[in-house]
């Protein structure tokens, strides 16, 4: 699976609806058809929220789901942009470059696969889980969040996958605990051809940990502030075993293996 | 059918098709733009910082958002002169755009070093010499903050290299134009301001600086009033043209840096708003001479000056 030959270009998009799904979490559909048919699951989507000199720099967003012309992005707000794109009503145009970025890989012959989602971690898996069950994959879900109300895609979880395992900040759903915790049991377990993880940094890095030790080649999404998004400026650095790559070329989904998670392991660290 | 208008520039040696460039470190090699433009509509390609050996830059986070422009970072990262000569200069070789590849050292001998290596390179035009990037700890800014130090690394420089040679002056300084008065006097033939504006943002949740180093260099149309003002200082101040930049978002921008004294102009914290920004930064100096009546856009170039006007 590769994304060669869709390049990226400047798209037009129209809000057609914008709700919020959970606290502090909001679903924007956008009709984007060009980008919409060419983008891959975990690529993602450089959207300028608003006009004007306040608002400098794009923000990038994983697409949740492409179906028939508009692009599903999940989002949580977490800063002036998200905000901003929280308050916009359907009828907005905001323009958007897209395709971007090196998205899930699903290697020939899986057949097993574990998608681990942690809190908006979700938001690059809907494209992937409904990938693996076109191509016949049986998937398991992990997915973990503060509460049950803040476990996010439920639905297309639960429609596309063979199994889904939940955990809980406060045991509302699920096992009271970290998703970690789950995910251990599971490759042990299941054995999966392949683990797919995004989620905040650390439980990325214990689930590649988990992995890397029963042996699963295992894929992170990972999220860095991002200034050109085509790989010019050299903002989003990830730490790899082969120097410093960028998050949105290179990226944002890399071989867990390549990752370098401790700043202190980086060897060009202060170089 | 409009009369048309002579868009060429001369900076050194160098006849640009228009006075529009890109700002090191904001357009990669170009390559990553080529979806989004035709490269051989600017005036030149400038390269990010190139150094002799590969370096890898600064720890992240490296960029952050502030009022009307943003704080980066990133350190120079590169993978050095064979590298870029073997892959981004290579490519750049088959588009039909002037390069100008900027320059980075930590001492006189690097940027020494890397210059004569470059100087051997027939795809090159040009080269900036990078003496005012805050964001390192040796080399960058030291040497072009202190006129006998930007003297040194230009007479060294300029020793090893016949190529057009333009010296980027850094805004972080008492008084610029002397500055560019010492570069002059060493041989430049053109100087470029002006590099970012050393600034801080601190992360009121974290109470931890925004940036993985603490400090960044301050881009965007915040910087622009000032940059335009040391444009017209510098142009005042030397014979060698000066390509203006900081902050350039738009045609009437451009036009603003070409009115204080700038021959060329670039284009940088704009392309990551739009990637077509240089383009169309181009076209529409081209327009706004029509418009104006003006038979060349270098009837722009210190237009503004009242002894011009006079």
């Amino acid at each position: 699976m590769t994304e060669a030959g869709h390049h990226p270009e400047v798209e037009r998009a129209g809000l057609v609806a914008n709700e919020r799904v959970a606290e502090g979490v909001g679903l924007a559909v956008f009709d984007a058809p060009r980008t919409a048919s060419a983008i891959r699951p975990g690529q993602f989507v450089h959207l300028r929220i608003a006009e004007g000199a306040e608002f400098i720099l794009r923000r990038p967003f994983s697409v949740y789901r492409a179906p028939a012309g508009r692009l599903e992005i999940l989002y949580q707000v977490v800063g002036r942009g998200t905000r901003a794109l929280a308050q916009a009503t359907p009828g907005a145009v905001m323009d958007l470059i897209g395709p971007l970025g090196h998205g899930w890989l699903v290697p020939e012959g899986t057949a097993h696969a574990l998608v681990v989602a942690g809190g908006l971690g979700a938001a690059p898996m809907g494209m992937l889980v409904e990938e693996l069950a076109r191509r016949g994959v049986a998937t398991t879900l992990a997915q973990g969040a503060p509460s049950e109300g803040r476990l996010l895609a439920r639905e297309l979880f639960e429609a596309t996958c063979r199994r889904t395992e939940v955990a809980t900040d406060d045991g509302s759903a699920g096992l009271c605990g970290f998703v970690t915790e789950l995910t251990d049991g599971l490759i042990a377990a299941d054995r999966p051809d392949i683990v797919y993880v995004c989620g905040p940094e650390p439980m990325q890095r214990i689930v590649a940990a988990q992995a890397a030790a029963a042996g699963v080649p295992c894929q992170v999404s990972l999220e860095r502030l991002m200034a050109c998004g085509v790989g010019a400026c050299l903002s989003c650095v990830v730490s790899t075993v082969s120097g410093r790559k960028r998050a949105c070329v290179d990226g944002p989904v890399f071989d867990a293996a390549e990752v370098v998670w401790d700043p202190c392991e980086d060897p060009e660290a202060g170089a | 059918m409009s009369a048309a208008v002579d868009m060429r520039v001369r900076i050194g040696a160098l006849e640009l098709r228009n006075p529009v460039m890109t700002a090191s470190g904001t357009f990669g090699s170009g390559r990553e733009y080529a979806d989004f433009i035709d490269l051989s509509r600017l005036g030149a390609v400038v390269t990010k910082g190139v150094s002799l050996e590969p370096w890898a830059g600064n720890d992240s986070p490296r960029i952050a958002e502030t009022p009307s422009g943003m704080l980066n970072s990133i350190g120079l990262q590169n993978p050095g002169a064979e590298a870029f000569c073997a892959g981004d200069l290579a490519w750049l070789a088959t588009q039909d755009v002037p390069v100008i590849v900027n320059l980075v050292g930590h001492s006189v001998e690097e940027y020494r070093s890397v210059a004569e290596r470059l100087d051997t390179e027939p795809d090159i035009a040009a080269f900036e010499l990078n003496i005012s990037c805050p964001n390192v700890d040796a080399g960058g800014m030291a040497f072009g903050t202190s006129c006998p130090a930007a003297a040194e690394v230009v007479r060294a420089v300029r020793a090893a290299t016949s190529k057009t040679l333009i010296v980027k002056l850094s805004p972080n300084v008492t008084d610029i134009a002397e500055i560019a008065r010492a570069v002059e006097a060493e041989g430049a033939d053109a100087v470029s301001l002006i590099n970012t504006l050393l600034g801080m943002v601190i992360d009121t949740r974290t109470f931890k600086p925004a940036l993985a180093r603490g400090v960044g260099g301050l881009s965007g149309p915040a910087v622009r009033p000032v940059a335009v003002r040391m444009v017209w200082q510098v142009a005042h101040a030397v014979g060698v043209p000066v390509i203006g930049m900081g902050g350039v978002m738009c045609t009437n921008d451009a036009a603003e840096f070409m009115l204080a004294g700038a021959t060329g102009v670039a284009v940088g914290t704009a392309n990551f708003v739009d990637p077509a920004a240089t383009v169309s930064i181009a076209d529409g100096l081209e327009r706004f001479c029509v418009d104006r009546g003006l038979g060349s856009v270098g009837d722009l170039v210190g237009a503004a000056w009242p002894e011009r006007s006079a």
